[in-house]
């Protein structure tokens, strides 16, 4: 049990970065006012952090609290990597989601997805504090190409080769089942990569997480629960959601890396970044299959919560199910192979191929009949904002 | 309301700790104890909407299997207005109402858990589990400004302390949460 700390004063480098983080919200067109009352408070959960190393190399020694304790450039790097790499997809997503607000389909998902937006740019802010406060000039700069990054570069301020570090990050997110996908499937393994960084030999990261857990955990239930009231409208027929699903699983997973990974290896190695289930877990960690084990773990969840979304269906309806992990990979030792939604190997040509991935992924069709059928219907089950 | 929150803040933190490491169990007991209960609950959380009437309380009164209410017109009226006018975290409210309306602690606090989602529902199992925590309020019958008001910032601050594996993905406002976790809680010997 803990103790919230938020910080009162902020460091010269980061109330400049703040003015920077002013102006990147006027750019994407994100208005202030829409956050009411709401302060980006840096909020630092030390007690649960732990004081003593608990994994790799320099397990049993104290945590660093400062970058000069850190004792090579090397893990330096590695814990301004992770530390830049889960600030770029805060801002990213409020990037590609903000222009949602304006069709909600009720005032209470609209006020979910403006909460979960105040909060994700919150999220980059606690990135950005730790980048701008503890590992000088490097981290200033790290800081500001988190604002310099675009999900949806524009060309006209030529900003194409300036994208986000994560491919999905870049994806538009065009329409509410999308988002409910996204905040699902997605928020799903940003919660998984604060759990890996809340045991984090690096002390305001791994204090940073407690935090931004807890508020994570709200935009994966509205992700959850948004699929959930979709089901149960009954509106959408079961095989069309069913390609959505098969669209956003590959993503997820793919978000975990590559397969045999060195980098993760040596993350543990350097205690920068644990298992998902460190601290519960007691068997020694395989090194060598990390991101594998992570993956497991995270694929197993969404089997687990598909079949509470799909619980509500309307009789007669098959039941949404989460594709195999080897389908439509980008990244790991399935990529660029040819396996069904059930993982089976695809025996057929290059045309059986493509006419396969159309009956089991959304086609522009499929989009178009989205968005000009169903989403101007009562689509949803329509939910009363009450606030909490 | 405030100056009971600061003087919530010095309980003894220590003591929260098994109990919230039994969180999510303890939800799912008392929650889930009857799934079709639980699924009703979520039910209850879309119909209800305004405008709030005689049929959004006997809906209420229904879930929780409460008696029928032997309101006269004022009586529900008085406390329709009331459901409207009150903010969350204010109890103070209360005390404006007649003896009648806040003669029964359970279903006053029911109405403004489904109609406001922020209150928490009045449950002696629940109170007793805040007790095992250290936070002792006392038993009520009537729906008491100060003793409803203790109990529902008790809830509201457990949600502040709480590490986040307390924290579950569920479709229901967190004051159910953990006021379910602590019906639980309480109810064990």
């Amino acid at each position: 049990m803990s103790t919230t700390e938020i910080v009162e004063t902020y460091t010269p480098n980061f109330e400049a970065w703040v003015s920077e983080f002013q102006e990147w919200q006027a750019r994407i067109g994100f208005d202030p006012s829409w956050l009411g009352d709401y302060s980006f408070d840096i909020k630092f959960d030390w007690d649960t952090a732990g004081d003593t190393i608990e994994f790799g190399d320099f397990e049993g020694m104290p945590k660093w609290d400062r970058r000069m304790q850190v004792p090579q450039q090397n893990i330096r790097d590695a814990i301004i990597s992770m530390v830049t790499v889960q600030g770029d997809t805060e801002f990213a997503s409020v990037e590609q989601q903000h222009h949602l607000l304006e069709s909600a389909p009720t005032e209470y998902d609209k006020k979910s997805a403006l909460r979960i937006m105040c909060e994700e740019q919150r999220h980059g802010w606690q990135m950005a504090y730790v980048l701008c406060t503890y590992f000088g000039e490097h981290g200033v700069r790290e800081a500001m190409k988190l604002l310099e990054r675009n999900s949806l570069g524009n060309p006209i301020r030529g900003e194409e080769d300036r994208a986000r570090i994560l491919g999905s990050f870049n994806a538009p997110i065009d329409h509410w089942l999308d988002f409910f996908c996204f905040t699902h499937f997605i928020d799903r393994d940003g919660k998984f990569q604060l759990k890996m960084l809340s045991t984090s030999s690096f002390k305001p990261l791994a204090a940073s997480m407690g935090p931004m857990l807890k508020e994570e955990s709200f935009h994966l239930g509205t992700g959850a629960n948004g699929l959930r009231r979709i089901v149960k409208q009954g509106l959408i027929p079961i095989a069309f959601l069913q390609k959505y699903i098969n669209k956003w699983v590959s993503t997820g997973l793919d978000l975990f890396g590559t397969d045999e990974s060195t980098s993760a290896q040596w993350a543990y190695v350097y205690g920068v970044k644990g298992r998902y289930d460190e601290r519960e877990s007691s068997v020694p960690a395989d090194r060598e299959h990390l991101n594998e084990e992570s993956r497991g773990h995270y694929f197993k969840e969404l089997k687990d919560e598909m079949v509470r979304i799909s619980k509500p269906r309307k009789a007669g309806e098959p039941e949404l199910y989460i594709c195999s992990d080897k389908f439509n990979r980008g990244v790991g030792h399935h990529h660029g192979k040819r396996y069904d939604v059930h993982g089976e190997p695809f025996g057929g040509d290059e045309d059986g191929w493509l006419a396969y991935l159309d009956s089991v992924l959304p086609t522009d069709a499929d989009e178009k009949k989205l968005v000009e059928e169903y989403l101007t219907k009562e689509w949803i089950q329509y939910r009363e904002w009450k606030g909490e | 309301m405030t100056m009971l929150a600061y003087g919530l803040l010095n309980i003894d933190r220590e003591r929260l700790k098994p109990f919230f490491e039994r969180v999510p169990e303890l939800f799912r007991n008392h929650h889930h104890a009857d799934e079709d209960r639980a699924e009703q609950y979520e039910e209850m959380l879309y119909r209800i909407s305004r405008p709030y009437s005689s049929n959004t309380l006997d809906m209420i009164d229904e879930f929780m299997g409460f008696q029928p209410r032997n309101w006269n017109s004022e009586t529900e009226r008085e406390v329709l207005l009331f459901l409207y006018a009150i903010r969350y975290p204010d109890t103070l409210l209360i005390e404006s109402l007649t003896a009648e309306a806040r003669s029964d602690v359970r279903r006053l606090s029911a109405y403004l858990h489904f109609i406001k989602h922020t209150y928490s529902i009045w449950n002696e199992d629940s109170r007793l589990g805040l007790e095992k925590l250290g936070i002792v309020i006392p038993s009520t019958e009537t729906a008491c400004p100060f003793r409803y008001g203790a109990y529902a910032a008790s809830i509201e601050l457990l949600k502040d302390l709480a590490p986040f594996h307390s924290f579950l993905e569920h479709d229901v406002p967190r004051q159910r949460l953990f006021q379910a976790a602590l019906a639980a809680y309480g109810k064990e010997a």
